[in-house]
């Protein structure tokens, strides 16, 4: 009986004993794990199991009004190396397994890419010498889908993809001074992409799911932790197929006019709508590196000019709506005409007195005729109706660093510059607001603001943003009536009749040739040829406004009245403006 | 039930030899029934738990079967999806690349076609001719390439063949002497008389 107490007893000790040992085991290694490789089992077992995923929001696209695409959001595709594990592989063809050299897959990549083999296998080479252990290299950004699925069916084991969202302007340089261009980055850099940034953003998200040992996504696994927020799309008013066709009838004319530049709007009467705004030179905001930094923009917002004689059509309308004349008042128009006030006036091109009514100082742009006929109305009269058809401040357009021009107030001008505004110097002012003039004029004296975008358009159809469209009475309806019977005048008998004429319409125009500053106060030799009017002059509909700056070749309004012709007859014939065959006014420019 | 009760209680208040009794009684009641009826449930009851077990466990070795076959699917599925999506991404990029101005002009100036700079309408109701109308001179030949395009860099210009071109005119000239036969305008829509 006691020895088998004793032997049991023993038995429970080594038991005990055996037990300890086990579960202090247990204890060293669950201290082991939990405590001191915690962090990096837990790291591990994450990175195994659970993979973040960036979740792409799409910018928003820029659309013309019928909703061609002017700028719009792509997938493209960064492909990478690894260079410590760039190595020749074994690739399995027809059931052979052929050895790939990193020079042949180095050739493979470069065919597709554009790059030589060479070329790639020189940034294997660099990055290795830079760091033997390097894994990390770009062998080229933002390749297409095409160009992706090519390389990723060549299965080169040291190759990765990582996507890269970037931006795609489908017409090219269609519209590119107005869309503007983003950086590489996807940040917004120029026109319409910087000025509608808010608009068009996105948000990019994050998804978070698990997968198994063998890369399949654990069902039920997805976390979405911020979701992806799509840009809204930005609806300009723009018709991208006049568009291009304005581009290049001004292109072509300021090429073989030797112009610097040059720059045309069509805008539509009614409501202010911009329909084409082209430049010349203009970006391609798909390769913007083509083109020259300051060729980018769009000069006909930013780049202000003295407008010259189409600014007579101004002064003529503001006379005429004040009531101290009529499109058959008289006066007689010297070369030289030296006012009261000290000011000297010239006509462009030697002539004795002339008898001129105001609507032949239209048709001959005489300045002395002008000035006779401004000075009938005080500076700060004047200058009340050049603010009220928006000379001196920005239009409505909502285009980013868009120019003022520079309109000094009457009080600060001096007695050259009183005259001189009269027909367009001593003042600046953008090709946009001179369109904005002939507008007013062209829309019974009632200003529209100018627009550019209709509006921000949101996933469900809604447009917000949507830019007023109140016009303002700038001059009486029946002095813009008078205006445009002066300018339909101007078209008909004016010296380039011939030029710009499109049979069977009736149209108002105005020319100006006026010289250009040459930034220190002087003028240059170049001079800055313009074209203004609008179309059908009983009923007008469209305003096409023509600017080219120093053409060398041809230095006067005739080099623009070409493509005022090409352009309007164009935008007559798009929007079906169907002539009335009403006749013209019949009003006499001399006595 | 209950009158039965209130007897039992009352008679254990009044008459304790009574109660002891029923103890007694109850006592032995329980002693002599429970092993029978104690053995035979247990194995019935321990077969069909570890059968629910057994069950269980097939089913949810079935259920995680389907659901792990659910997720090769889906993930199959999904890199199906993706590819396709790229297959549309890459053809809607074509198609929008071709169906810029430049390409069309391109490819309308590389089969011949010229614009027209003078419009002139034809008004239905009495025929009338509205506007100058002249044949076209092709005013902006070759400017298409003026407004540049990248994109477009490597895009081939349809050119069909001289004669296909030359086949297509005479086609045309044809149909264009069979319809000019006169069709007579009256009101509204003109329409062929019928006779």
């Amino acid at each position: 009986m006691a020895k088998t107490s004793m032997s049991s007893k023993r038995r429970v000790a080594a038991t005990v004993a055996v037990l300890v040992a086990i579960i202090g085991l247990f204890v060293v290694r669950l201290v082991d794990i939990q405590v001191v490789r915690a962090d990096a089992l837990s790291a591990d077992s994450l990175g195994n199991r659970s993979v973040e995923n960036t979740v792409y929001g799409a910018r928003g696209e820029i659309l013309d009004a019928n909703g061609v695409v002017l700028a719009g959001t792509v997938m493209r595709y960064d492909v990478q190396l690894s260079p410590k594990n760039a190595k020749e592989f074994t690739r399995e063809v027809d059931g052979e397994d052929i050895t790939v050299t990193v020079a042949d897959a180095a050739a493979e990549i470069g065919a597709i890419t554009g790059q030589t083999g060479a070329a790639i296998e020189a940034i294997i080479a660099d990055a290795l010498a830079d760091n033997p252990e390097s894994d990390f290299a770009y062998v080229s950004k933002q390749v297409d889908v095409d160009a992706f699925r090519a390389i990723y069916d060549l299965e080169i084991p040291w190759l990765t993809f990582a996507r890269n969202p970037s931006r795609v302007y489908p017409n090219g340089a269609v519209a590119g001074n107005l869309v503007g261009f983003v950086s590489a980055e996807g940040k917004a850099q120029a026109g319409l992409e910087i000025g509608q940034d808010a608009c068009l953003a996105s948000d990019n998200g994050t998804e978070t799911y698990e997968r198994g040992a063998d890369g399949v996504r654990l069902p039920e696994s997805t976390v979405t932790t911020d979701a992806a927020v799509d840009g809204n799309d930005v609806v300009t008013t723009l018709d991208s197929d006049l568009q291009f066709f304005v581009q290049q009838a001004l292109a072509q004319q300021a090429q073989s006019t030797g112009a610097a530049w040059g720059n045309v709007i069509v805008q539509e009467v009614k409501t202010g709508k911009l329909v084409a705004v082209a430049d010349y030179p203009t970006v391609d905001p798909n390769d913007v590196s083509l083109t020259e930094p300051e060729d980018r923009g769009s000069r006909a917002f930013v780049a202000p000019y003295e407008p010259g004689s189409t600014f007579k059509a101004l002064t003529a309308a503001s006379v005429l709506d004040a009531g101290l004349a009529t499109p058959n008042s008289e006066v007689i128009a010297p070369y030289r005409y030296l006012p009261a006030n000290g000011a000297d006036v010239n006509d462009s091109s030697g002539h004795g007195d002339l008898r001129l009514t105001l609507t032949g100082v239209l048709i001959d742009s005489s300045n002395t005729g002008m000035s006779k006929f401004g000075e009938l109305l005080s500076d700060q009269q004047r200058y009340d109706y050049m603010t009220k058809f928006g000379v001196g401040s920005v239009t409505e357009s909502g285009f980013p660093a868009e120019e003022s021009g520079t309109l000094h107030p009457a009080d600060e001008w001096d007695n050259q510059t009183a005259y001189a505004t009269m027909f367009g110097q001593g003042l600046t002012t953008t090709a946009l607001q001179v369109s904005s003039i002939y507008q007013t004029i062209a829309n019974g004296g009632v200003r529209m603001p100018v627009q550019l975008v209709s509006g921000c358009r949101a996933a469900d159809g809604t447009l917000t943003e949507v830019p007023s469209t109140e016009g303002t009475q700038v001059v009486s309806a029946s002095a813009a009536r008078d205006t445009a019977d002066m300018l339909e005048m101007v078209y008909q008998d004016g010296w380039l009749a011939n030029t710009w004429e499109i049979p069977g319409y009736r149209v108002a125009a105005k020319t100006g040739t006026a010289q250009m500053p040459d930034g220190e106060g002087g003028y240059t030799k170049g001079y800055l040829v313009s074209v203004s009017g609008f179309a059908p002059a009983d009923d007008p509909q469209y305003v096409v406004s023509v600017s080219l700056a120093d053409p060398v070749n041809m230095n006067s309004s005739a080099a623009s009245a070409p493509v005022f012709q090409e352009v309007m007859s164009q935008v007559l014939k798009k929007y079906r403006a169907v002539p009335s065959g009403a006749a013209a006014p019949d009003l006499s420019g001399s006595w | 039930m209950s009158d039965n009760l209130a007897r039992v209680l009352s008679a254990h208040e009044l008459r304790p030899d009574i109660a002891e009794r029923a103890d007694a009684d109850a006592r032995r009641h329980i002693e002599i029934v429970a092993p029978s009826t104690h053995a035979r449930p247990r194995i019935v009851y321990a077969l069909s738990a570890v059968a629910c077990v057994g069950a269980i466990v097939v089913a949810q070795l079935l259920l995680s079967v389907g659901i792990s076959q659910g997720a090769y699917e889906i993930s199959a599925l999904r890199a199906s999806q993706v590819e396709l999506g790229r297959t549309a991404d890459s053809v809607s990029e074509d198609l929008i690349r071709v169906s810029s101005p430049q390409s069309l002009a391109a490819n309308a100036e590389a089969l011949g076609m010229v614009s027209n700079s003078t419009p002139a309408y034809l008004r239905l109701s009495d025929g009338a001719v509205l506007g100058a109308p002249a044949s076209a001179a092709g005013g902006q030949a070759g400017a298409a390439s003026l407004v540049p395009n990248s994109l477009l860099a490597e895009a081939p210009v349809a050119t069909e063949s001289a004669a296909a071109v030359a086949a297509a005119a005479a086609a045309a000239a044809t149909t264009s002497t069979a319809s000019a036969a006169a069709v007579p305008v009256t009101n509204g829509l003109p329409s062929p008389t019928t006779r």
